[in-house]
């Protein structure tokens, strides 16, 4: 059991326009989940709705740009992972 | 080997540790990985020779060691919300083992100019000093002080030489709670569960407040990791 998740559904006022503005990041179709809400690792910042915007802009500027590339950001985002047993 | 193919996801799952990537680049970026990770305050002068002599740049190396060190912060946002995979994965990884040991403590701490500047990642370290400042410097719902020590002590599991110690300040009553919790995330992410959050929770932190715990020492983690990483790889 972790500490709370609000989701999309859920969300009100400073919450609900963060989801809808984090929406509209371009992102490849490959991290979108299928239930076509906010992606679980958004969702799981919820309980500090101003910390997303913070927290992702930061991502964009590592997962979104080079000079690795994307095959080489995923081997050490898979390994990272990994290390710290953690699915994500 | 190409990475698209399942040989190398099938290894990094079974440990990363003995993956072979294939490439020599590619493996300088998963032993980057690793020791950023688990002991970055072990980098030196001679590992940042050798993977120039893979074929990295310091670009590629600083791009590598803030990856890294940011991935961390999702595991542990995570870990500690237990949030559920919700996407398609080819590999789904075990689960994780509470029974693994904590990362070490740092041998030593860290100080000194770093080899890399950041700020040649200017947009990376904008974003990085405005997430940092969201997390330090408010006084609600942690205090500014429960914020500084729980700083100072993540810092000095992760050698970051740069950060006051956490001996200099006044004791207060949470700060052994504080200081497991903090521990656990910075240390043991996989090991977060009801248990780690129970002495706070009985100090009355509802979970808007153990959140933020969690996330001042990750981003703590994520600060300091970077800043040990850069400076231990012009030692």
């Amino acid at each position: 059991m972790g500490l709370a998740i609000i989701g999309y559904d859920a969300s009100r006022g400073q919450l609900r326009d963060t989801y809808d503005k984090m929406r509209e990041r371009p992102l490849p179709p490959v991290y979108r989940p299928s239930h076509g809400g906010a992606p679980g690792i958004i969702t799981a910042h919820s309980l500090d709705p101003a910390l997303i915007p913070r927290v992702f802009t930061t991502s964009s500027t590592l997962n979104g740009a080079g000079p690795l590339s994307w095959p080489e950001r995923e081997l050490i985002n898979a390994t990272t992972s990994r290390l710290n047993q953690c699915f994500y | 080997m190409a990475l698209d193919d399942d040989t190398l996801p099938r290894a990094l799952i079974a440990d990363p540790r003995t993956a072979d990537t294939g490439l020599p680049r590619r493996q300088a970026l998963l032993e980057l990985a690793i020791l950023v990770t688990a002991e970055p305050w072990t980098l030196s002068r001679h590992k940042l020779k050798q993977w120039h002599d893979a074929g990295l740049t310091d670009d590629d190396v600083l791009h590598g060691v803030a990856l890294a060190s940011y991935f961390g912060h999702l595991n542990r946002i995570a870990d500690a919300t237990a949030v559920p995979l919700d996407y398609e994965v080819r590999h789904t990884p075990a689960h994780a083992d509470p029974s693994t040991p904590p990362w070490p403590e740092a041998a030593k701490l860290v100080t000194g100019r770093a080899a890399i500047d950041i700020a040649s990642r200017p947009a990376t370290a904008a974003a990085l000093t405005e997430w940092k400042t969201y997390m330090f410097h408010r006084d609600a719902p942690l205090t500014r002080r429960q914020r500084t020590l729980i700083v100072r002590h993540v810092a000095s599991w992760l050698g970051d030489g740069g950060i006051s110690s956490p001996a200099d300040l006044t004791a207060n009553t949470l700060d052994d709670a504080l200081r497991a919790l903090a521990r656990t995330v910075t240390l043991a992410p996989w090991q977060l569960g009801d248990a780690s959050y129970a002495d706070l929770r009985a100090a009355g932190f509802d979970d808007t407040m153990l959140f933020d715990v969690v996330a001042t020492a990750t981003t703590a983690g994520v600060s300091s990791r970077i800043a040990v990483a850069l400076a231990a790889l012009a030692t």
